[in-house]
């Protein structure tokens, strides 16, 4: 639970766990997109980093 | 946490999300040149087996028109062997030709000499023929003649005969005047002289003139066959009587019937009976005129 929590009855404002779990979600999404990289380089070139 | 560092963090993960949907697009659209390759190099094997294989029956090919080329080398030079042997055949083979040409045109020559002797010799043959046919007439013509002639000669035979018994009944006659006289003038003591002839033996033939008359034959029957209607007559050729002639047959002043001459004799003659009135006897009277 943040310090800065509203006060009940002002503008509602997001708690800080859920940015976390949105810079979670964007690193799983990176995560994802660079394993689906590499299975392709793997599996197209027979290699992830070298040029063949 | 500052406004800012959620901003950050929002715009942070709104452009990884985009960024990572674009590669995940662009990966998931890229081509596989790995396969590319390998097909690539798997073409590559095959039209290198194929250049090869290729090249073998390029070589058997050459190989082959190499032997083919040297097979009709020796073709080429043995038919130009016999395109000289033919061409020297074909040239003996013209100057026979001329020469049957020539033999041709003289045989032609000859078969129109000949045409022109058989036609010749057509025209000779209707020419004898036409003579053959006008000697043929004549030959028929002298037979009737020799027919008359001989017809004439046998009654002049039969004359001959009359006067010679004539002249040795004469012969007779004179032998027994001469012995009459003999007796009349030998007791006077005297001889007759022989008679002077005082028509000549011979004068000059004249010509006389020629008057026509009627046979006027007349004679007798002498015998009717009525079985054959047939009868004699007494009269022959010495008389005149020829073949073909025709008597009538009287008997006082009635006709009888007619005789038509079929054969003759000297002295006797045949014929048929026509228009037979009434029975013919022996010693009717015929005579070629009524």
């Amino acid at each position: 639970m943040s310090p800065n929590r509203p006060i009940r009855g002002g503008k509602p404002v997001a708690s800080d766990n859920l940015y976390t779990v949105i810079l979670g979600i964007a690193f799983c999404v990176v995560l994802a997109t660079a394993a689906l990289v590499a299975y392709k380089c793997y599996f197209q070139y027979g290699t992830i980093f070298k040029i063949p | 946490m500052s406004t800012l560092t959620k901003i950050l963090i929002v715009l942070l993960t709104i452009s990884s999300i985009f960024l990572c949907g674009i590669v995940v697009t662009y990966v998931a659209n890229a081509d596989n040149y790995r396969d590319q390759y390998n097909k690539q190099r798997a073409d590559r094997d095959g039209l290198q087996e194929n250049v090869a294989s290729l090249t073998e029956q390029l070589n058997n090919k050459i190989a082959e028109k190499d032997d083919l080329g040297g097979r009709l080398s020796r073709e080429i030079a043995s038919l130009n062997t016999q395109i000289s042997t033919l061409k020297r055949d074909l040239k003996a083979a013209n100057e026979e030709k001329k020469i049957l040409v020539q033999r041709v045109s003289n045989m032609a020559s000859v078969v129109e000499t000949s045409s022109q002797t058989a036609g010749e010799q057509g025209q000779l043959l209707k020419d004898t023929l036409a003579e053959l046919n006008k000697l043929q007439a004549e030959q028929i013509k002298l037979s009737a003649e020799l027919d008359d002639t001989s017809a004439m000669l046998l009654e002049k035979f039969a004359i001959i005969q009359t006067l010679e018994i004539e002249k040795k009944r004469l012969l007779e006659e004179k032998t027994e005047l001469q012995s009459r006289l003999d007796r009349l003038f030998l007791p006077t003591g005297k001889l007759p002289t022989a008679p002077v002839i005082v028509t000549p033996e011979k004068d000059i033939a004249r010509p006389t003139t020629v008057t026509a008359r009627d046979i006027g034959l007349k004679g007798l029957v002498t015998a009717v066959d009525l079985k054959n209607k047939m009868a004699s007559i007494s009269i022959g050729t010495a008389d005149g009587v020829k073949e073909g002639m025709k008597f009538h047959v009287i008997r006082g002043d009635k006709f009888i019937c007619d005789i038509l001459i079929i054969d003759t004799d000297a002295e006797e003659a045949v014929g048929a009976l026509e228009l037979v009135q009434e029975q013919p006897r022996a010693g009717d009277v015929v005579s070629t005129e009524l």
